[in-house]
């Protein structure tokens, strides 16, 4: 089954910040989507999610930061009953234990509410509760961001070997070309709120086309900074 | 030179610094990097007088540190400035008093260099976004000529182009006016192409004290390559092919 | 339990200098009233001497410190002393004056309550809009209006010319109507722009987009978060709202000729009969110093990270 949006635009106080874009997602795909700061990357992505919402697909999405996945006021426990309720789904302890272990949730009282862990299993515990009905496409928008580097990168690998043998397409939101290489196969690179490249990710590192894919590839890492 | 020696720092009945000492000469750059809660940003607090220490000395060139007044780059770009008060206005405030003649060119540099439109400074912080908050605030240390500036997660709020553009800037002006540098980072590939020594702090202690080079070729403790391989993992770092 | 008595303690405090003040600030009222209860009690020609029988009876002539402890250490007993006018004990009055008081506060909170909510519901349906704009307009002149006032006008309409409802007095339920009704609605007029400005608050949570998008339904949001985030500042200006409220009893009481606590300090201290006065001031402090108490340890069960330095 492919994912499909059309007409996807957006205007923020009489600005275009996202220009008319369609888009088809396969499942089970891991997809990257690239660009600077304002390049309209999470606008992109909550009309993709609001879209597929109203053909009746299942998408989940996963915000930049867990503060704003989360109500301070409400428990774990909460959060979870609601997001089953939410799909219509009964209380599945097992599910629950699986996706808990997959995603090295140990130890957690979920009677706790979200500032009493760490930010890490927050994020952990977002991207689970975002995985409870099996979803086509998960969103995740900048997930590493808001966490220290391994804990990122731990929180990235669970992920990954979790989506392995299922059929849940991932689109992952990210400014960072080096991080986008490790987890997706093709890239689909923003400027000013139009998509200026969609290829595959080899494609885009051996032979960028845009200005844009340009200019991320050569600033991908660190250490091979041009002069 | 920024010397500490033996710095212990508590915070309540909790030992936040725990007997770290490292040296920055003139010119040169240490990057300071852990997880939240291993003492970055107290350490900051220290150097700038602001944490009262337990034990051990922070000098300048056997100096009080604050005789040379410290930069700080913060890591709250838009808390960091009066929001009354136009950025032009906060950026030029630490060198009021100071000459001037040089001061219309060396802002229209750090702005060129920023990739920030001049008239922007003529707005308040709330006007701007959160990265161009980020980029004024480096401006504002940057503009001071001090001899040591403290970097506290700069580059947090900028995309990946922006940073690597920002970082080369700041190293840049390092090289013509040599102020040591003190960068607090998680982001180990910032650290690893621009700072001559990584320091990895875990729970209050320094973890690892490296050159840069040792600790990408090859970090000294478990924990240090634990960082390593995350970075390497999460694309800030590219293995040698 | 250990903040439970940190709590205990600060409110131990607040009393005790609470009363300290009172007792000081009538010691030093102008006015003899060793003369005063004279007057009260015998009411015809009163001697100098027996003006001097009475002060050194209710040990006014001891000095400042004696008379505050000969009054305050009973007091910690509970026994709050005897009425210097008619000698009868002050507390079983002060007791009956409260079973009055009580109910017109609860009543009149209820009907704020009764009625702010739905108004600020309404209100920020549309943030702007004509409705909102209207019940601000009403809120506005409502906290304008004094309690005094709209009394006199509540009294006008309903006893006088309407003779629905009597005017005067506390012997049926009835007649707590109007009382209730002049200070509720003053009650409503200012919960209705706080609760009103909570729910804008707390609807602009940064976490409420993400549960649309995970497929909540928005009467569930509102019931189940904007509720409890607009709860916090609400819960925040009760304990002022219920000083305003004691302020507004007094004059309600008065002006309806109802008994109660308000119609018992005023008529205390007219006759300046010290224990009452003091008594009653006290048990006012006490309601306030409880009430919010409470709404401390209520914020530690919303929202635990009040308070809380490590959060």
């Amino acid at each position: 089954m492919t994912l499909q949006v059309f007409d996807l635009s957006a205007i923020r106080s009489g600005q275009a910040i996202l220009h008319p874009t369609s888009l088809s997602i396969e499942l089970g795909t891991r997809i990257g989507l690239v660009g600077s700061s304002g390049s309209g990357k999470s606008t992109l992505g909550h009309a993709i999610v609001d879209a597929l919402r109203a053909q009746n697909k299942r998408v989940a999405h996963v915000p930049q930061s867990p503060d704003e996945a989360l109500d301070p006021l409400r428990s774990f426990k909460f959060h979870w009953h609601e997001a089953e309720r939410a799909l219509d789904l009964a209380h599945d302890v097992s599910k629950q234990r699986t996706l808990f272990s997959a995603l090295k949730i140990e130890d957690a009282d979920l009677r706790k509410r979200p500032w009493s862990w760490s930010r890490g299993m927050q994020q952990r515990f977002v991207i689970a509760m975002a995985l409870i009905g099996t979803p086509d496409l998960i969103v995740l928008d900048e997930p590493t961001s808001a966490l220290d580097p391994i804990v990122a990168a731990k929180t990235m690998e669970l992920l990954r070997d979790h989506l392995a043998d299922k059929d849940v397409a991932m689109l992952l939101i990210t400014h960072d070309l080096g991080l986008a290489t490790q987890h997706v196969d093709r890239l689909i690179v923003l400027d000013k709120g139009k998509v200026v490249e969609d290829a595959s990710t080899h494609g885009i590192l051996v032979a960028p086309k845009s200005p844009a894919a340009k200019s991320l590839s050569t600033h991908r890492s660190w250490l091979s900074l041009p002069c | 030179m920024l010397k500490l020696e033996n710095v212990s720092v508590k915070r309540g009945k909790s030992i936040a610094l725990k007997d770290v000492s490292f040296k920055v000469d003139a010119g040169k750059t240490i990057a300071v990097v852990g997880e939240s809660g291993a003492g970055k940003s107290t350490l900051i607090a220290s150097i700038l007088n602001l944490a009262s220490l337990a034990s051990g000395k922070i000098s300048w060139n056997d100096k009080p540190v604050r005789k040379i007044s410290p930069a700080l780059v913060s890591q709250e770009p838009r808390a960091a400035f009066n929001p009354v008060m136009t950025l032009k206005q906060s950026v030029l405030e630490p060198i009021v008093g100071q000459k001037k003649t040089l001061l219309p060119d060396r802002l229209n540099r750090l702005c060129k260099g920023l990739e920030l439109p001049i008239d922007l400074l003529d707005r308040k912080p709330s006007g701007v976004s959160i990265g161009q908050a980020q980029r004024v605030g480096i401006m504002r240390a940057l503009i001071t000529s001090s001899p040591l500036i403290l970097f506290d997660e700069p580059l947090s709020a900028l995309d990946a182009v922006t940073q690597k553009h920002t970082a080369r800037l700041i190293s840049d002006l390092q090289k013509e006016e040599g102020f040591a540098a003190i960068i607090v980072t998680h982001d180990l590939g910032y650290a690893a192409a621009f700072a001559d020594d990584i320091i990895v702090l875990k729970t209050g202690c320094v973890e690892e004290y490296s050159s840069a080079e040792e600790f990408i070729q090859s970090p000294k403790t478990q924990y240090g390559q634990d960082l390593r391989n995350a970075a390497f993992a999460l694309g800030a770092l590219e293995r040698a092919s | 339990m250990k903040i439970v008595i940190g709590l205990f303690l600060r409110a131990s405090v607040v009393l005790t200098g609470i009363a300290l003040a009172t007792f000081a600030l009538l010691w030093n009222a102008p006015g003899d009233p060793a003369l005063a209860i004279a007057l009260a009690r015998y009411d015809a020609i009163v001697t100098p001497d027996l003006v001097n029988e009475i002060r050194e009876q209710a040990g006014f002539n001891a000095g400042f410190w004696p008379a505050f402890q000969a009054w305050f250490g009973p007091i910690l007993m509970g026994d709050f002393g005897n009425s210097s006018v008619n000698g009868r004990p002050v507390l079983p009055d002060l007791m009956s004056s409260v079973s009055y008081t009580f109910p017109l506060g609860i009543a009149a909170l209820a009907i704020g309550m009764a009625l702010s909510l739905p108004l600020a519901i309404l209100s920020t349906k549309r943030p702007g809009g004509w409705l909102d704009r209207f019940a601000i307009a009403v809120a506005s002149i409502g906290n304008a209006i004094p309690a005094y006032w709209l009394g006199l006008l509540l009294i006008l309409l309903f006893a006088v010319q309407l003779a629905w409802l009597p005017a005067m007095g506390a012997r049926t339920p009835s007649h707590a109507i109007l009382p209730a009704l002049t200070l509720g609605l003053g009650v409503a007029a200012s919960l209705t722009r706080i609760i009103r400005s909570g729910i804008l608050e707390a609807r602009g949570q940064s976490f409420l987009p993400a549960l649309s998008r995970r497929g909540v339904p928005q009467n569930s949001i509102s019931k189940d978060h904007i509720a409890l985030h607009a709860a916090i500042p609400v819960v925040t200006v009760f304990g002022l709202e219920l000083a305003f409220l004691l302020e507004g009893l007094v004059m309600v009481e008065v002006i309806f000729a109802r008994p109660g606590l308000g119609s018992f300090l005023v008529e205390a201290i007219g006759a300046r009969d010290f224990p009452k006065v003091q008594a009653a001031v006290l048990l006012t402090a006490l309601i306030f110093v409880v009430v919010n108490l409470l709404i401390d340890l209520f914020y530690k069960v919303l929202d635990p990270r009040i308070g809380d330095h490590d959060a």
